[in-house]
């Protein structure tokens, strides 16, 4: 998605900012309709409305998680593009969403993408500003 | 081989925040743990992507398991966790 890297220590959930969950960063996404994607070409191996991970080649998993606390919403707003245990490339959409209703619903639409399993030394080159779909988010050694 | 078998309360599962504490304390075991939903195959609790691809949901079972010295305490505590709602 577009938006703004942030960090994570910009993420309004300890469990994301205090990195219990893993290393990584944080997107503010833009405040319109817009498309999730795979972070890595691999597998989906869990595949939630509001949260999904893909499995590399070499084993390594990514989180994205959309926005905070939108477990809760249990679906609501959010549209499937991808099923589980599909292989993607990396950028190939996975869930539609809109920030701004997420947003308007009370709830923070930050982005965590969380390199699982990893150290915080493994993760380097890490973006920050302005990103579009595409862009390299951090580099995991 | 010690285990615990419990329940998971917590109304978003074995994810989030119950699952990186989970999984933060397995790791801190000098031995191997694993976690597997009953009748299940085990995976590594010390592994979030392991426990996350796990997708416990509240109100089904997992059964924990460790073996070596200490094992009973951590696993004691990672019940504990698991059946926190």
């Amino acid at each position: 998605m577009s938006g703004s890297a942030v960090g994570l220590a910009a993420v309004p959930d300890p469990v994301f900012s205090q990195a219990m969950v893993g290393p990584g960063t944080a997107i503010d996404p833009e405040r319109a309709p817009g498309q999730a994607v795979a972070p890595i070409t691999g597998t989906i191996v869990k595949l939630h409305p509001h949260a999904y991970v893909v499995v590399g080649a070499d084993g390594r998993g990514v989180l994205v998680h959309l926005g905070i606390d939108t477990v809760q919403l249990r679906g609501e707003g959010f549209r499937l593009l991808a099923a589980e245990g599909d292989h993607v490339e990396a950028g190939q959409p996975v869930v539609g969403w809109n920030p701004a209703e997420i947003e308007a619903g009370g709830r923070s639409p930050i982005c965590p993408v969380v390199a699982l399993d990893a150290s915080a030394e493994s993760i380097s080159d890490v973006a920050s500003g302005r990103i579009v779909v595409g862009d390299e988010l951090f580099q995991w050694s | 081989m010690a285990e615990r078998k419990v329940s998971v309360e917590s109304e978003v599962g074995l994810h989030a925040r119950p699952a990186a504490t989970f999984v933060q304390t397995a790791a801190k075991a000098p031995f191997d743990v694993t976690v597997a939903k009953a009748g299940g195959q085990p995976v590594s609790a010390k592994s979030i992507l392991s426990v996350l691809a796990l997708d416990v949901r509240q109100g089904e079972s997992i059964v924990i398991s460790a073996e070596g010295e200490g094992a009973d305490e951590v696993l004691d505590r990672l019940a504990e966790i698991a059946a926190a709602s």
